[in-house]
């Protein structure tokens, strides 16, 4: 077989329980993130997989229907024409003269919307700013220049249909302004642009560089005035979480310990832990904004809640895990029962209480957006959730991946230090330390502290 | 009594109830008016007396605290705030079973943006027999929804309800896991947009004055403070009279929108379904009258409708819920 063969002299991309050198799971660490990204700019980007919907570019409100879309609202297929066709309609009954009558303010109202359906092509096409959607002398000078021909849209183009729209309506407005030196709306109604758009897939899966452009545009965004910006979420809601995990570790390891090393403790608290954390957490939230209001108190306390009895049970479950056979080498040493605590326990279990912190550090991640939501909304959750109501995606996404990142980058991290943090483990001494480790090793010398078997569990009392 | 002890304990008692009561009083004082309120556009208005800054120009000290509708009064009854912006409906129920309240400002009345939204084929109420419809059981699109079955001449056992947050009626139909919902602005017109065809069978337009929106303030905290939501009120009739003016229009709808994170045009149609009362509009609903077009008669309506679909059995005593006291004292 051609792969025995060359594994005789490189290693199989398929060896069984062998580890792959170290440029091939490069490679393939690598791949794990590209091929999702891939298959998402696939789906996103080539047109005839799915795209279902239709995104509108120039939107319409129709007389007598509740609904109301906007410019970047996604219309399905099948129901755009019967939209574009009833705006269509108005628009004959308006030319008849049979139009809906209005007066005063409404009528005017009425028509400045009209106006104002170009200024999302006008954003994107850069004529206007953001801020210039109700500065109605900037959309009359986009109206003047799309009629005369100064101004041309590309990308998206604007039909030759909508582009006689306003054409004829300009000519309406300037026969009314001859009248009106004011420049005021008449109150007769003009024309509706018809909607149009470009296909694109539900709106439930933005296109990647849509959520990368949102991400970055609401992350450098100047909020509205009194209400956080992201970055200020961001922390607020890294606040949540290691305040919430903190106090749970804070009050959870010393019982864990305590109920690993004692069976006394461990009869004491575990059956009632092990009980509460099938409740949960979430059930807990109105009880808890009743206690503790509606600011972040209830929030870290859901956390805690959430994190708090796990971690009395496993870190009861890592204490016992250690070694007997030390305690009673320990013992034979005469070493005393605090003694055994303090030097035999606790040092021989710190290297795996550390990983136990750091996976329970990722559960009570998961509460995050569950305690976010009660009392008062906050945070990054209350991001994901207005928007998500509002169907914005693309503003929802990269808050989620935000998440997911820091998620990630502070577990690698925390395994990254292990080793250092406890070079006498068999895990980090088996490992080949990468340059910074290595350096930082070099630094403090730990070469000699390594070497040295097991030196803190050897230790005489 | 000539106990030393006893009477040591007695005043050493005394002094710290004293204590305790000036603590109290002193705290009280000091601490903000703690408003609870939600996506309802005629209390999102409210946020124009905060960004305006009104508030501290009358010298009232509030913090308004943005939650979900049914959040909001749970934290009422919690007590963490002192008064909650409510449905007349949802006042009662929320008396009856938790804490009673007493409405001090009439915000507005529904015009069209509580609605019943249903799926496409779906054209009127009496299309509904035998399906499933999407709601918050015991609140005031239960009430609407009912009032609909009734016009309709259908019974409440013709439809199932699906006991559903309002805010996610929108997802709920278009999963297809019911065949209507009820909801308010904005839920309902997402709902409209998310379910491409659906149409609203039912709106709170067909039963002008069967919801009231106000200002539900705590009885203890009207009487200790009762200076202090007189400047409130003031504040309110300050953003009724910036919302007349059509020149603000604009300005208001974008501060409105931002406070829900939502586009100014698509803000705009939640303005029509929401009929903000002018002072004297409201002074005419203050009147104490039968019928729709009070917000005693639309009160004592609702009342009668709760108890007889058993959403709480006690008779509730209206008057105590209402005092137009404050507004009447503002006379513009």
């Amino acid at each position: 077989m051609k792969r025995a063969s060359r594994s005789s002299d490189t290693v199989s991309w398929f060896a069984i329980r062998k580890p792959l050198p170290g440029e091939r799971r490069l490679l393939l660490t690598v791949l794990s993130f590209v091929l999702p990204l891939a298959l998402w700019c696939l789906v996103s980007y080539v047109p005839f997989i799915w795209h279902p919907d239709i995104k509108l570019t120039v939107a319409a409100d129709r007389e007598g229907v509740t609904t109301v879309y906007t410019a970047g609202d996604h219309v399905a297929r099948s129901y755009f024409d019967e939209y574009a066709n009833a705006v269509r309609r108005e628009n004959e009954a308006v030319q008849a003269g049979e139009g809906t009558t209005r007066s005063g303010f409404s009528a005017r109202r009425n028509n400045v919307k009209i106006l104002r359906a170009v200024a999302p092509l006008a954003i994107e096409q850069g004529w206007i700013s953001e801020n210039q959607v109700t500065d109605n002398a900037a959309i009359f000078d986009v109206w003047e220049g799309l009629a005369t021909g100064r101004l041309v849209s590309e990308k998206p183009e604007l039909t030759p249909e909508n582009l006689a729209i306003v054409q004829e309506d300009w000519q309406t407005l300037q026969a009314h302004w001859a009248e009106d030196p004011e420049h005021e709306m008449p109150s007769d109604p003009l024309l509706k642009l018809i909607p149009q758009g470009r296909l694109s897939n539900p709106v439930y899966l933005p296109e990647p560089h849509a959520v990368l452009l949102t991400g970055w545009k609401d992350w450098n965004a100047e909020p509205a005035e009194g209400r956080p910006s992201l970055p200020e979420r961001y922390r607020h809601s890294l606040y949540i979480v290691f305040s919430g995990f903190f106090l749970a570790a804070l009050a959870g390891v010393p019982i864990g310990i305590l109920s690993g090393t004692y069976d006394f403790f461990s009869k004491l608290f575990e059956p009632f832990i092990d009980f509460f954390r099938y409740m949960p957490a979430p059930a807990f939230s109105t009880l808890l904004v009743a206690i503790f209001l509606a600011h972040d108190a209830p929030k870290i306390a859901l956390v805690f809640v959430g994190t708090f009895f796990q971690l009395v049970l496993v870190v009861a479950n890592t204490t016992r895990q250690l070694d007997y056979s030390l305690l009673e080498a320990a013992q034979t040493l005469g070493a005393k029962r605090l003694d055994l605590l303090r030097r035999v326990i606790l040092p021989g279990i710190t290297p795996s209480l550390y990983n136990d912190l750091r996976i329970l550090l990722g559960w009570a991640w998961t509460w995050l957006v569950i305690a976010e939501l009660i009392g008062v909304k906050s945070g990054l959750t209350e991001v994901i959730e207005t928007q998500g109501r509002w169907r914005n995606f693309e503003s929802v996404f990269p808050v989620i991946i935000l998440i997911g990142l820091t998620g990630f980058f502070t577990d690698q991290l925390l395994a990254n230090l292990r080793p250092l943090l406890f070079p006498w483990t068999p895990e980090a001494i088996g490992q080949k330390q990468g340059p910074l480790v290595r350096f930082y090793r070099w630094v403090t010398d730990q070469q000699v502290y390594v070497r040295d078997d097991k030196p803190t569990t050897s230790d005489p009392a | 009594m000539n106990n030393p002890i006893a009477s040591w304990f007695r005043r050493a008692g005394l002094a710290a109830l004293t204590l305790m009561v000036g603590a109290v009083a002193s705290l009280s004082a000091k601490e903000p008016l703690k408003i609870a309120y939600s996506d309802w556009p005629g209390w999102v208005a409210w946020e124009i007396g905060i960004k305006k800054g009104w508030f501290e120009e009358e010298g009232v000290d509030v913090d308004f605290l943005w939650f979900d509708y049914v959040a909001s009064m749970d934290a009422y009854v919690a007590g963490n705030v002192d008064a909650v912006c409510m449905t007349n409906g949802d006042a009662l129920v929320t008396g009856a079973t938790g804490k009673p309240s007493v409405g001090i400002i009439l915000n507005d009345f529904s015009n069209g943006n509580d609605m019943v939204v249903a799926a496409p084929g779906i054209d009127s109420i009496q299309d509904l027999k035998g399906k499933k419809v999407g709601l918050e059981e015991g609140f005031v699109e239960h009430l609407m929804f009912l009032t609909a079955l009734k016009k309709a001449g259908m019974n409440p056992s013709d439809v199932t309800i699906v006991n559903t947050p309002t805010n996610e009626t929108p997802q709920v139909l278009a999963s297809g896991a019911v065949d209507a919902i009820a909801a308010w602005q904005p839920n309902s017109g997402q709902a409209l947009k998310t379910v491409a065809g659906s149409q609203p069978i039912f709106t709170s337009a067909d039963a002008p004055g069967i919801i009231y929106d106000l200002l539900y303030v705590s009885p203890e905290s009207l009487e200790s403070r009762r200076d202090d939501w007189m400047k409130v009120t003031k504040v309110w009739y300050r953003i009724v009279d910036y919302l007349q003016d059509e020149s603000n229009f604009d300005e208001a709808l974008a501060i409105l929108a931002s406070r829900v994170s939502v586009d100014p045009a698509e803000y705009e149609p939640f303005f029509q379904g929401t009929y903000i009362l002018s002072y004297d509009e409201a002074m005419e609903r203050w009147q104490d009258a039968s019928g729709l077009d009070s917000v005693y008669g639309s009160s004592r309506a609702v009342d009668a409708f709760n108890r007889s679909v058993g959403v709480y059995s006690e008779r509730q005593d209206i008057q105590k819920y209402l005092d137009p006291s404050l507004t009447e004292a503002l006379d513009q």
